[in-house]
Formats: C-alpha cells, structure tokens, sequence
C-alpha cells in the first residue's frame, strides 16, 4: 500500500511539475502585459512600461522567469518560500493565503451540505425509482446542474436577499404566503414518503394542516423577528435526531443503541444548561471547538457504555447524535440572537461581501453576520453540487441494489433498512468518493463566477484578475494551491477505497 | 405507458417554471417600469458651478456611506508609484490628500482656497508663488509647510544617479508613475526661506502650459524624513544639495514603505491625513472593504459624513447592492442594461448620467494603405460614416444628453469653449451622411471597387463591433469593403505594426492643456498613425511653451480646423458616464473627469 502511495506521489508531482511549465507558458503568451500602458496618454508611458518590464522581467524569455519561479517556490521546502510578486508588486503569497482562505470558507460548508443532501437524495430516489418523487428530482437536478450561475446568483439575490430583506422589516407572513408554503410541504413529504394514495392523502392532509398552523401561531408571536427555540424544543428536536439515526443506522429494535442515543440527547441538552455561560459570550472559536470535542467523546463514552454487544455501532450512533445535539444547541443560541442582530443590521442579508463592514456585534451576532453572508452563495454552490451527487449516486445505488449479494441479503431475511444501508449503500459509495474527492478539488478552484457575484476575494478571483493582466505569478499560485489539493484529494480518495473496500487493502 | 405520462408530466413542471422564470424575472418585471418616476438627473446640464459648493457645512453626522470602485484591493497609502497609480486605488487616498487643485465636473482646474492659494507672478518667464494656508496641518498636527513640496518635486525631478534630471528621460531615483517631467520643466525646484515656510515659488526654465496641474497634492515630508533617519529640515537640506546618503533611504520608504498588504492599515503615524478623511483603525478588511473616518484635524469644512466605507465588489453586482443597501452610491458600467436596471428602481434611488472626458474616436493609419496619402478617400470616408446613428443606437439609450463630438481637446460639455472652437474649426459637412458626395470623393480618390478597410480596435468590445457595423453598413455601399479587425492584441501588434486602415478606440482625457501634443504632432509616441502636419506641429508647440489662456484658446481652435481640413481623424462621442444612489442621499454630484462619482464624497450626507 504505502509502495502504491508513493509511486501515485512520485508521479503526481512530475504530472504537477510539466503542467506547471505548460500553465507557465500559456500564461505568458495569453496576452499582453502593458495592455493598459500602452492604450494610455501619459506623457511618460515609455518610463512606466520600462519600469514594469524589469518589475515583471518582461525582457527575459518565459522559460527563465519560469527557472526563477520555480527557484522561488522550490525555497518553499527550505521555509523561504517566494511564490513572486504580482503586477502591483504586492507579494503573492500572502494573497495567497488570504485567497485560499476565503475560498475554504465559502466552499467547506457547501460541499459537506452538497455531498449530505446529494447522497441523501440519491438514495431515496434510487430507492423510489420510477416515482413521481424521483421524476421531481430528476428534473430538478438536470435544472440545476444546467443553470447559468450568473443568471441563477442574481435571482437568488433579488429573492433571498432583496425581497427577503423587504419582507422581514415587518416580518408578517400574509396568509396566502402561509398557505403556499403548507401546499408546497404536503405534496413533498407525501411523495417522498411513498406508499398507496390513500396514504398519501392522509399524509398530504395533514402535513397541510401542521404546517399552516405552525406558521399561522408563529406570524401571531411575531417570531420571525423575535424568534425563541427553548430548551424544550432543543431536548426534543435532539431526541428526535437520536431516534432518527438509531433507525437508519442500526434500527429501533436495536434498544441498547437507541438508549444511547437518548441518553446522549438528554446529556447533551443538559450539558447546554451547564456550559450556558462558556457557550453564550465564548472568548473565542477554541473555547466553542473545545466543548464540541469534549461533546463529541462524552457521547461516544455514553454510546460505548451502553452498547454491549453492539459496541461499535451505539458508538457511532452516539457520536452523531451527539453532533447533531451540538447542532441543535447553536442553532438555538443563533435563534435567541436574531432579533438583537436584526436591530444591528435591518437588512440581514447582504447580496456582496463576506461580512459586513465595520460590524459591531457580539460573538454570536458577528457569526450570524458572517453565516447570512455565507447563505447565499452555499446555496448556489450546494444547488448545483447537489445536481450530479444526486445523479451519481443514484445510478451507483441501482447498481448494487441489482447485484447479487443484495438479493441473497434480502432472501436471507434482512430488513430492508439493513440491506440498504449495509449492502447496497456501503458498496454505491465506492464511485462516489473519487467524485466527491476530485469535486471538491475543483470547487477550491472553480468558485470563480460565485465568488465574482458575490464579491468574495477567494482562488477563483486571484486567477480571473491575473490571467486579465497576464500576471503568471498569481495564475501559478492558483495552480500550485489546486495542483496540490488535487492530488492530496485523490490520495484521500483512495485511502477511502481501503476503508470502504477490503478488497483493495489486501 | 408509465414513462410516457411521466414524462408529460416533466414537461408540464418545465413549461410551468419556464413561465414562472419569465414572470419573476426581475427584468421582466410584471409592474410597469415605473420610469416617469424614477428621477433622471443629467450630470452635464446641471447648471451650478463645475466646482465644489460651499455647503455650509459645519459638523460632521454621525452615519455610513458605503460606495465601490469595482473589486480591486486597496494597494497603499501612495498612490503615485506606477504599480498603485489607478482610479481604484486614488478613490481612497484622494479623500487623504488635498492640494492647490482639483478638476471640478467638467474637466475645469478648480482651486482649492482651504489648502491655499497661487498666483503666476510672471507668465514670460513663468514665475507661480504658492501659500499653503497658515491652519493647514497634516492629521498628526504637524503643519503642510515647503517641505512636504519640495518633496513632491524631488520625485519627480532627481534621477537614480543623484542629479537633477536634464530631459526627463533618465532613471528615476523614486518609482514616481510621473515620471521626471516636473525637474525638467523646473530644475531649480520650489524656493522658500526654510523648511517650515508657508510660501514658496516655482520658476519655471520654460514655460509650460500645464503648470497648475504638475504640482499635485503633496505626501507628508516630515514622515518620510524620519524614516530616512533625519529631521525634516536635514531632508529639505538633502534634496537641494542632493545628498544621496539621505535621499537613497528616502527614496527607498517613498517607494515601497507605504505600499500595505491586503488587511494591513499602515500604523497611523506614517499615513497623516491632508484631507477630510483618515484610515479607520482597523477599517480595513482585506478583500472586502476599507473605512474612512472623519479627519478631525481637517481645518477646512469637515467631511458631512463620519465614515465612508469602500467596498471591494465587481463592477455587475453594483446594481442589486444598491438596491439592497449594501452600497449608497453606485458608479456601474455605463450600459443600456443597468440604466434599464436602475430605472426600474423607481424612487428610492436616483440615476445620474452625463459625458465624460473619455472619447471615441476613429483614426486614419497615415503610415500605409489606402488613406495614407489620400485626402479625398478619407474624406469619402468621413462623409460615410453614420455617426448620428452610432450615437442615436448605441449612447442615447444610456445618456440623453449624448450628441456626436465634433472636436478633440474640448467636449460638448464644457459648452462656452466647445461650441467656440467648433464654430471656427468645422462647418458640419461630416454631420450627416452623404453617400453621393461619398461616392464622389471615392471616385476622384481614384479608388477601386471594394477596397479594403479594416477598421481595428481593442476586441471583444461588444459596443464597437456595432459602431463596425453600423459603418459597414453605410460605407459598403460607397464602394469600401469594411472589415472588422478588432483583435485581443490590437494595441500590442496591429497598431504598432500598421495592420489597420482605421483606427477605433478612445483617449481619457487628462485635463492637461497640451497632452495633444503628443497624439498630434510629428513623431510623437502616441501619434501612431504617423500623421504629420506642420500648421499643426507649430500651433502645438506655441500653445505648450505658453501659459497664456487666450493663446492656449486660439492655437486649439487652429490645431481642431487643421486636423479636421486634413482628416487626421474622426471624433465620434464621448462616453457616457452612469451614477447612482439613494435618494435619502445629498450632495452626490457626478463628474466627467476620471477622478468619479467620488470625488465630493466629504460633501455626501444623508437626509435627516
């Protein structure tokens, strides 16, 4: 294995290296770097031309610049790394680093939600092959996978930001607002749920009723801008998240995982009321990715102390109950937030930047300033992720669900929830983790468009701006960081194939 | 059977969104645009003063304006190096810096009274004495005194080897974007008593017709000699006794000390304000925006606004910023579309748009081809070109107010002088199309049938390859076979290497007097097409060693008649210019000049 790993390493790099002089080269003769000079009336243009030929060494051929990139970066496994300047002179690295960062922040979340959401579809639709539910999701994820993210950013913003921002200044949703909603809600839930018509009906009724209620009380409560969750609602959203995991994982008949989960849900809701100082004003991130930690063991303790002879599988259902409780908990410390950050901030969601300038919030209020800010483009990046993992992994999961091994599975009297789950979807994923792996490679790099129309400074923009100049030094940065990433994403990948594959292990 | 309804069904949920995207597109919005409402100011009729008004203001208002240039990153604190000389960058510093001089909206040089005053004591030779206002101080209380000029002229007069420059030509000692066109005019520099004078004079070797506009806004003195490890009066020493011990490290910090990496405000001590604004502390966010506040140590009329926020955001998302608050005041790109966009608005925003000093031009290549030598095929070409449709298409749906230019150193905007100099300079033959007079001159040029004419521009420009059209279009049918030759690299080899018949593009217009000189005049680095004309030749050289008003006046109205008698080339308009913002905003003004919308921001100040 670790023979294979390195080989794949050796030649990865010398992939990286000959692209790197391609890249260097194209980049070069993309263009013409004293464009703007040359169009210019100074009286001086020959002087600013010469000064920025020798800034950007424009009198040597492309393959001794790109010796002397190459130099800069080689310095990189000496600690002195040198990645250039760019055409203003400003050092390359560093924007780097701020570019990458920006990146990572606006793509992490979008693709763990598009990688959920798209698996999570894909399954139900594989597994409702053929019904009206998965004629929906077709067609939506081919709309979604064909949309023009320009065209589809500028709705978003006129409704999920403009007309959103209009509408919560009174926050009063108008009952035929309420009714749309509730008609929405009862032809989804029904259709995924399935089942004879009868069924559905009942299902559709009262989803309908639920849903136009709930909204109806909470306009008169005016929550949509004095919202409140409760502890109430924390202990049972987090216990119905518990349910909900030990009966996809391991089943409710299994009791000594579900009394873990449980038990994971109370203690979780009970360790809110004790951390409650720690978690409403934490001095920083850590103290919050500290007690997430600390969350995270305690649950799968609770998983392991109740498990028995299934050990490992109330460890994992704990463990992720546990995170969903923590879940739970910040979302209803966000929600006792709202309307303190709606006084700060009138108009919630932004339609540019990564925050708003010179905010003046709390720690909470500042990371719903920056989570509103995220909203928008993750939605547009999720919706259009979400499109082809859908896709794939529907027809991965038909796949498997025709082998053999399923069948036996089946005719040797497993639940249908374990030949899905451990038959059938352990063997879809295979495939789908190269794509998850080289997507998200791509997604580092391939923001450009979003980033662009929501004004974030990320990868995409560091290498629409330079290729514009014919500036290589930021192009090849953008290069090295998603060079880089794809083959570290691919050795993951891989590394997935063993976990999820024995075979390959051997 | 099951797949046949099912995809029926697919069909009807496309058509069904396919109707609904049409309804609820913003573009098609199912309101009437409500246009009679929406307020369309015209920036070049407003009648009042080019210059800044004196409001009456007297207190700064607690609030926010945020506004955008476009996405590029604030660079530094010195905008006058050549890597962070660009509109983005001087949006900010110029509401840090303040001198003797602004241009006012339509290209007019306005003095600055609050910073001092200037008089040129002597035209012939050229003698200017300047006097900084007594209360003027930078916003660390050291007073703006001689040095902080004299300064501003060594960079742009000494060279890297130590002495004053003899033509300009050089290498710089400081990385100046002016390069050393002042030290070549004036080599002696400003004189004063002492470095902490408030009067200075300028004596100029030749005289110079730009002279207002060379000495620019000055950077702090006293910051840079304490960073060459010297006092102020050691640096005013130094740079008129050109001691390179001192001006090396001097230079040094003047070139790269106040450039700043993304998110990182230079600490204040370096970066004194001269203006109504200072850095915010900790305004800066890199690659999201950067906040001013209110200088309070500005002893002219204070800014009416507390901070004014620059946000780094792409030109195409300015439009639904504005409308959602994100930005106050808007400067898109100058498209039917976004004026469309704005006007659909209605009131909450009002929309103002004018000329600029930018103009379109088409240029004959006097080096080769057909109009080389051939006064009567350019004029067969002139009298072709649809210029009335060009503008009537392409700019009055963007600007009412946009009419065909028919001069080159003076635009339809600046009306007194404009309407002068084309009253002497053009009759209006060029005005409509005249296809048979065309035909006529296409005759006597004796050309042939289909001669080729490939107009050449800066590609892809979507708006000139209509202007192409439109030309093709009309000039076809005179007996030209007109080309569109417009090229990613049009400036870096098809203009260079003469591959063009016409040229098309646009000169920013600088404000200077005699910067023509350099498009007009023989052998001139911009005069690529290598026209040469000695009436005019001469004309340019009388206005430039001059700085007489009245000549400057008489010589462009001889250089305007001679360029359009032999058909240099043919101007066509000027751009148009598209503002925006709230309309609980005050005292937002647009400019023609390049300076933008920006540049009354210290006035802007929201309606209570």
């Amino acid at each position: 294995m670790l023979k294979f790993i390195l080989r794949r390493l050796g030649i990865s790099v010398l992939v990286l290296l000959l692209a790197s002089v391609l890249i260097y080269w194209l980049v070069t003769i993309s263009g013409d770097p004293l464009q703007d000079l040359r169009e210019s009336n100074a009286d001086n243009a020959a002087q600013l031309m010469q000064a920025r030929i020798e800034l950007m060494n424009l009198d040597q051929p492309w393959y001794q610049r790109y010796w002397a990139w190459l130099q800069g970066v080689a310095g990189c496994f000496t600690g002195s790394c040198d990645l250039g300047t760019n055409i203003n002179g400003a050092d390359v690295l560093a924007l780097t680093s701020l570019a990458a960062g920006s990146t990572l922040r606006l793509v992490t979340l979008a693709t763990l939600l598009a990688i959920v959401i798209g698996v999570a579809l894909g399954i139900l639709t594989a597994i409702r092959q053929y019904s009206g539910f998965d004629y929906a999701v077709t067609f939506l994820a081919f709309l979604f996978f064909s949309l023009p993210v320009f065209w589809a950013a500028v709705l978003l913003k006129e409704y999920g930001a403009i007309r959103f921002n209009d509408w919560i200044a009174s926050g009063d949703m108008e009952p035929p607002m309420v009714l749309g909603i509730a008609v929405i809600a009862a032809i989804l839930l029904p259709a995924v749920l399935g089942g004879t018509w009868r069924r559905r009906l009942y299902t559709g009724a009262g989803t309908f009723a639920f849903v136009a209620v709930v909204l109806y009380v909470l306009n008169i409560l005016e929550w949509y801008r004095n919202p409140f969750f409760g502890l109430g609602m924390v202990l049972l959203t987090a216990g119905g998240a518990a349910v909900l995991t030990t009966g996809v994982v391991a089943g409710l008949g299994n009791r000594r995982v579900l009394y873990g989960a449980l038990t994971t849900a109370v203690v979780g809701t009970v360790s809110y009321l004790v951390f409650a100082g720690l978690l409403l004003e934490p001095s920083s991130w850590w103290t919050l990715i500290g007690l997430f930690v600390l969350a995270v063991a305690v649950s799968i303790g609770v998983g392991a102390a109740w498990g028995g002879y299934a050990r490992k599988q109330a460890m994992l259902v704990s463990a992720v109950t546990g995170v969903l409780t923590s879940l739970v908990v910040v979302f209803d410390i966000l929600v006792a937030n709202w309307s303190g950050f709606l006084q700060l901030k009138p108009r919630p969601i932004s339609t540019i930047g990564s925050q708003t300038p010179n905010f003046t919030g709390d720690f909470w209020e500042s990371v719903l300033d920056t989570g509103m800010q995220l909203l928008l483009p993750t939605v547009l990046l999720t919706l259009i992720s979400v499109a082809s993992y859908s896709r794939y992994t529907r027809s991965s999961m038909l796949e498997t669900m025709n082998q053999d091994y399923v069948r036996t599975a089946r005719s040797k009297g497993l639940s249908e929830r374990a030949v899905i789950t451990k038959h059938a979807f352990r063997n879809a994923l295979i495939p789908i983790t190269t794509i998850v792996a080289f997507d998200f490679a791509s997604l580092i790099g391939g923001a450009v468009i979003t980033e662009r129309v929501f004004g974030w400074k990320g990868m995409g923009a560091l290498f629409i701006d330079a290729l514009n100049h014919v500036d290589p030094a930021p192009v090849m940065a953008f290069f090295l960081v998603t060079g880089v990433v794809a083959i570290v994403m691919n050795m993951l990948a891989d590394i997935a194939y063993a976990f999820l594959d024995p075979r390959i292990r051997r | 059977m099951k797949m046949r309804r099912a995809s029926a069904a697919v069909a009807v949920v496309a058509t069904g969104a396919l109707l609904f995207s049409a309804c609820s597109s913003p573009a098609a919005d199912n309101e009437e645009p409500e246009t009679e409402e929406t307020t369309t100011e015209s920036a070049s009729v407003d009648p009042g003063e080019p210059c800044k008004p004196d409001l009456g203001i007297t207190e700064t208002a607690d609030g926010e304006i945020k506004y955008s240039v476009g996405e590029d990153e604030f660079l530094g604190y010195n905008t006058l190096t050549p890597e962070t000389y660009s509109t983005y960058n001087s949006a900010v510093t110029e509401r840090m810096h303040t001198g003797f001089w602004y241009f006012g909206v339509d290209g007019t040089i306005c003095r600055d009274e609050t910073f001092g005053t200037y008089e040129a004591i002597s035209e012939d030779p050229l003698q200017v004495q300047y006097t900084i206002a007594d209360d003027a101080v930078w916003s660390d209380g050291t007073p703006i005194t001689y040095a902080d000029f004299l300064l501003e002229w060594a960079t742009k007069a000494i060279t890297a080897d130590g002495t004053v420059t003899e033509d300009g030509s050089e290498d710089p000692l400081f990385n100046s974007v002016s390069g050393l066109t002042l030290g070549d005019y004036t080599p002696d520099g400003p004189q004063a008593d002492s470095a902490d004078a408030k009067s200075f004079q300028y004596d100029y070797e030749t005289v110079y017709a730009d002279w207002e506009i060379v000495i620019e806004a000055p950077l702090p003195a006293h910051v840079v000699a304490e960073q060459a490890g010297v006092s102020t009066e050691e640096l005013v020493t130094a740079i008129q006794e050109l001691d390179m011990e001192v001006l090396e490290p001097a230079a040094e910090f003047w070139s790269t000390g106040w450039l700043s990496s993304p998110g990182e405000l230079p600490d204040p001590a370096l970066v004194p304000s001269s203006g109504p604004y200072t850095f915010k502390e900790d305004g800066w966010v890199a690659g999201q925006s950067i906040t001013l506040t209110a200088n309070e140590s500005y002893w002219g009329a204070p800014a009416a606004t507390r901070e004014l926020t620059f946000r780094f955001a792409a030109a195409d998302t300015h439009v639904q910023a504005l409308q959602n608050g994100d930005l106050n005041v808007i400067e898109p790109q100058a498209t039917v579309d976004t004026v469309t966009q704005l006007e659909q608005l209605g009131e909450a925003v009002t929309v103002t748009t004018g000329q600029t000093l930018t103009w379109e031009h088409l240029d004959f290549n006097f080096n080769n081809g057909v109009f080389s030598d051939s006064l009567e095929a350019r004029e067969a070409f002139a009298y072709c070109v649809p210029r009335q449709k060009i503008v009537d298409d392409l700019i009055k749906p963007i600007d009412d107010s946009a009419v065909v230019m028919n001069a080159r150193e003076v635009f339809p905007f600046q009306t007194e002088k404009y309407d002068e100099v084309v009253a002497e300079s053009y009759d209006g033959r060029y005005d409509e199309v005249d296809l048979d007079l065309a035909a006529e001159k296409f005759a006597a040029a004796g050309l042939e049938e289909g001669t080729e004419v490939r107009i050449g521009y800066s590609a892809p420009n979507p708006r000139r390859a209509d202007q192409v059209s439109s030309i093709k279009a009309s000039c076809d049918q005179v007996g030209f076979e007109v080309v569109d030759a417009g090229s990613p690299d049009f400036f870096d080899q098809d203009l260079p290497n003469g591959d063009y018949e016409v040229a098309m593009f646009a000169w920013a217009g600088s404000g200077q007097k005699a910067s023509g000189q350099n498009i007009y005049a023989t052998n001139q680095p911009q005069n690529y097409g290598g026209y040469s004309d000695e009436v005019v030749d001469e004309a340019w050289n009388t206005l430039a060693s001059t700085a007489d008003e009245t000549v400057h006046l008489e010589q462009t109205k001889v250089i305007e008649k001679q360029l359009w008698d032999t058909l240099f080339g043919i101007p066509l308009y000027a751009h148009p210019g598209v503002g925006a913002f709230s309309s609980d905003l005050e005292n937002v003004r647009d400019t023609a000049a390049q300076s933008g919308i920006v540049w009354s921001s210290e006035q802007w100040s929201r309606a209570s």
